[in-house]
């Protein structure tokens, strides 16, 4: 092994963004035909670290070595010509195009100038074939399944000859045959002596496929080893490992009121059967990894991708919301995942922005500032949820994070709600904001609100809820009470439910 | 790793010939049925046919070439000003000598392509809009004509009205080379790298870049395609009227009138998928549809609502047939 060198190696990676270090002295090898699995949570550093193999960021310090030789990347062709082929989370062929297509995309094969459909055919298919698959090469890619898409997916990125894969996420948008499939499928290409890059949530998956494992968090390597010395509770606390500040508020101490919102199997394309009930006066976190459903679980509530079926209550009466503003008429209320995209209009003035949601339920007649929506009682509001900004006619886009993330709330305080969703509240918001938004949270529960926040960073899930419920596949996979630890948060978000004797084997 | 479920075989149909054929049947079916019903079966012999194809000739040219920009997910809002510009310029410098047709042709051309880089770099290089890019190009265009012509200037030579005029055996050469250069692009589209690229470009230009296609080079190579369909438009309608005036091509609504033609014959107008042959179809039912008004004597207003209604009609049945085919 030591005579031979390594397949890939970067050694001291250094990537910082403005104001963030993603990557801090990361180094990272991977032996010919080995499946090294790499994860950490969200924000770790595992896209950067890719990005940076794949040459969309140059580092701004260490190696990246390939067999041995120093090799750098100044555009992403380059390291695909090198070698090393990525496939992205979001798949990327073109629908309308075949199979064979997309697979030779900026590849294709020509004979005095003219495509050589013949060779795209056969060459796809005899790579579709190495793979196992009987995906005709004259279809249309859109005419495929995901999981067949996915399949397309890794033909193109071997069709330069990878001895580098790396897969990020493959499996998020398949179901559990077909991504057992694509695990098969992984195993299949390492003995044919590919290497691997495997980045995953899905501890079980890494548990089942990988050779070796890398936990990144914050942008530093916290482990690196062979898998059999790393059972999944070992990374499960290498990734989240961490201490909880104290700049979450006391949790309330009076037994929370009566249920405000309760919902009982909502289904719809995104969600299954989702039991779920928040009392007034508490907050409710909801976890879960990306694609467990808990973005789609704010939507659904909020009316923007409704349920299909099941029934959801407001303060004991039944409700069936077809649209958002159907939703804030019955007092529901949500702060969107996006701020950029879903709630701010950028070119208008704080005050233009908070009055928003008042003015969509004002009569059409009625002046924008008449009394309700009048420039003093916006200003009141805004000040209330303590909107730091030059003055309130300043143009929204020039305002941090955390005080346009403060001004989407005066507006929903505005129509004054008695549940509140928030759809990943510090999202972008640095770390006094953050407090800032969990004590308003708080003040607002206390002053008997219900609040579900749904959020992917798990230290503030459990800091600040009251009650967990965690969600996968789709589904509530259960639920813990305020105070349980990250460890167990994440057991139930990654589907580790035989937790207990991998403990004891440690 | 073995397949899931129903793998879906090749359908040629469904992405292929389907529209335009059906294109095809109904301009046929309209402009025979108005023949018949109003007598008119004269429309029908060789020479009312010829009538219908020569009706094509302006706006399918250009239209192909707008196929290309579409295609690549660009559009092209100066080709009738460049059109204008073709015809005058080409006039301009024949003064009616023969002698000066190369040069005068040669000229048209390499402006043409000029105006299709130009087009091209300010959307690929300096991230202008299309819309706005090519707005402003052909604005430029105009008045710098405008401004130096007011009217037909020069002449064209009998040699070179041959072009609108003259044929082999009644086939006229615009009706042939209208063909010849659809049969031309659509290889292109179909059988080189350049026509993958350019779905690709169109389909997802991300994507496209990452699999390591110069993008730029794509759209400024579409750009071109198109403006030079442009000049070769002003060319042959510079033929046809025997001079060129600085109104010739805005006049025909080459412009709008070409990308409706795109989007009728399938274009996705968000670019990725779609073909000539389906613009040539679209073409075909524009020319019926002013055949059978003709025929029926009736007045150019209700010609314009119902081409307006087609190419809303049309969108609208391929975005719902699209919302079912891809979920």
């Amino acid at each position: 092994m030591t005579d031979q060198p390594l397949a890939l190696e970067m050694l001291n990676i250094v990537k910082t963004f403005p104001g963030v270090r993603a990557l801090d002295d990361v180094s990272f090898g991977c032996a010919r035909g080995e499946v090294h699995a790499l994860c950490g949570e969200n924000g770790a550093g595992k896209s950067t670290l890719i990005k940076v193999l794949g040459g969309i960021y140059p580092p701004d310090a260490g190696r990246i070595r390939l067999d041995g030789r120093d090799v750098s990347f100044s555009h992403p062709v380059a390291a695909r010509r090198a070698g090393i082929s990525i496939i992205h989370q979001e798949l990327s062929l073109l629908p309308y195009r075949t199979v064979a297509e997309n697979i030779y995309l900026g590849l294709e094969p020509s004979r005095f100038g003219a495509l050589d459909r013949r060779k795209m055919r056969t060459d796809s298919a005899r790579l579709l074939d190495r793979l196992g698959s009987a995906i005709a090469p004259d279809v249309a890619a859109g005419d495929l399944s995901i999981a067949h898409q996915q399949i397309v997916e890794i033909a193109k990125a071997l069709a330069l000859d990878a001895k580098i894969l790396v897969m990020d996420e493959p499996t998020a948008a398949l179901d559990g045959a077909d991504a057992s499939r694509l695990l098969d499928l992984v195993r299949r290409l390492s003995r044919q002596g590919v290497t691997i890059v495997y980045i995953s949530h899905h501890l079980s998956e890494i548990q089942a496929v990988a050779d070796r494992v890398t936990v990144l968090k914050d942008g530093r390597t916290v482990l690196t080893a062979p898998l059999a010395e790393a059972p999944t509770g070992r990374l499960v606390r290498a990734m989240v490992g961490r201490d909880l500040s104290d700049f979450y508020p006391p949790r309330s101490t009076v037994a929370p009121g009566s249920p405000t919102l309760v919902i009982r199997g909502g289904t719809n394309g995104r969600l299954r059967g989702v039991d779920l009930a928040v009392r007034a006066g508490e907050i409710v976190g909801v976890a879960g990894l990306e694609g467990s459903g808990k973005s789609a679980l704010g939507r659904a509530i909020a009316g923007d991708e409704p349920f299909e079926s099941g029934t959801m209550e407001i303060a004991g009466k039944v409700v069936a919301f077809s649209n958002p503003r159907s939703a804030l008429e019955a007092g529901l209320g949500r702060v969107a995942e996006d701020r950029k995209r879903e709630s701010l209009l950028m070119q208008q003035s704080v005050r233009d922005n908070a009055a928003l949601s008042q003015r969509a339920f004002a009569n059409l007649l009625r002046s924008p500032n008449a009394a309700p929506m009048s420039t003093a009682a916006t200003d009141e509001r805004l000040k209330q949820v303590d909107v730091r900004a030059a003055n309130f006619d300043q143009e929204i886009r020039q305002l941090s994070g955390g005080n346009q993330q403060r001004v989407i709330i005066a507006r929903l305080l505005a129509l004054d709600p008695q549940v509140l969703v928030f759809s990943e509240p510090t999202r972008g918001v640095d770390v006094a904001a953050k407090a800032a938004i969990y004590r308003i949270m708080r003040d607002l529960a206390g002053r008997g609100r219900g609040i579900l926040m749904i959020s992917s960073d798990l230290p503030e899930i459990v800091g600040v809820s009251d009650r967990i419920v965690v969600m996968r596949e789709g589904g509530v996979a259960g639920e813990l009470p305020g105070g349980a630890g990250e460890e167990d948060v994440m057991a139930l978000a990654v589907g580790h439910d035989d937790r207990a004797p991998q403990m004891r084997a440690q | 790793m073995s397949d899931a479920g129903a793998l879906p075989s090749p359908s040629v149909g469904r992405f292929g010939l389907a529209a335009p054929l059906l294109l095809f049947v109904g301009s046929v079916a309209l402009y025979v049925g108005v023949a018949l019903w109003t007598g008119q079966t004269k429309m029908l012999e060789a020479e009312g046919v010829v009538g219908l194809l020569q009706r094509m000739v302006a706006l399918g040219i250009v239209a192909i070439g707008q196929t290309f920009a579409i295609l690549a997910g660009s559009i092209d809002l100066s080709v009738a000003n460049l059109i204008s510009v073709g015809a005058v310029l080409a006039s301009y410098v024949m003064q009616g000598r023969p002698e000066m047709m190369l040069p005068a042709v040669a000229l048209v051309i390499i402006v043409s392509a000029a105006v299709g880089v130009l087009n091209g770099a300010l959307i690929a290089w300096l991230q202008v809009n299309a819309f706005i890019a090519t707005l402003g190009v052909g604005l430029i265009l105009q008045g710098l004509l405008s401004a130096s012509f007011t009217n037909f200037a020069g002449s064209v030579p009998k040699e070179f009205q041959a072009l609108a005029y003259g044929g082999w055996g009644g086939a006229p050469f615009s009706v042939i080379g209208l063909f010849v250069l659809a049969a031309l692009a659509s290889v292109v589209l179909g059988a080189t790298k350049f026509g993958a690229h350019l779905y690709a470009v169109g389909g997802n230009v991300e994507g496209a870049r990452l699999a390591g296609i110069r993008t730029d080079f794509v759209t400024i190579g579409a750009h071109v395609a198109c403006s030079l369909t442009a000049g070769v438009t002003g060319l042959y309608l510079a033929s046809r009227l025997r001079s060129g005036a600085p109104w010739v091509g805005r006049d025909g609504v080459y412009d709008l009138e070409s990308i409706a033609v795109v989007v009728i014959g399938g274009t996705l107008l968000a670019g990725g998928r779609g073909g000539v042959w389906g613009t040539l179809a679209g073409v075909l039912l524009f020319a019926s549809l002013d055949a059978a008004f003709n025929m029926l004597g009736v007045s150019a207003y209700p010609k314009l609502v119902l081409r307006g209604a087609i190419v809303v009609a049309a969108v609208a049945v391929y975005a719902v047939r699209s919302r079912d085919l891809v979920a």
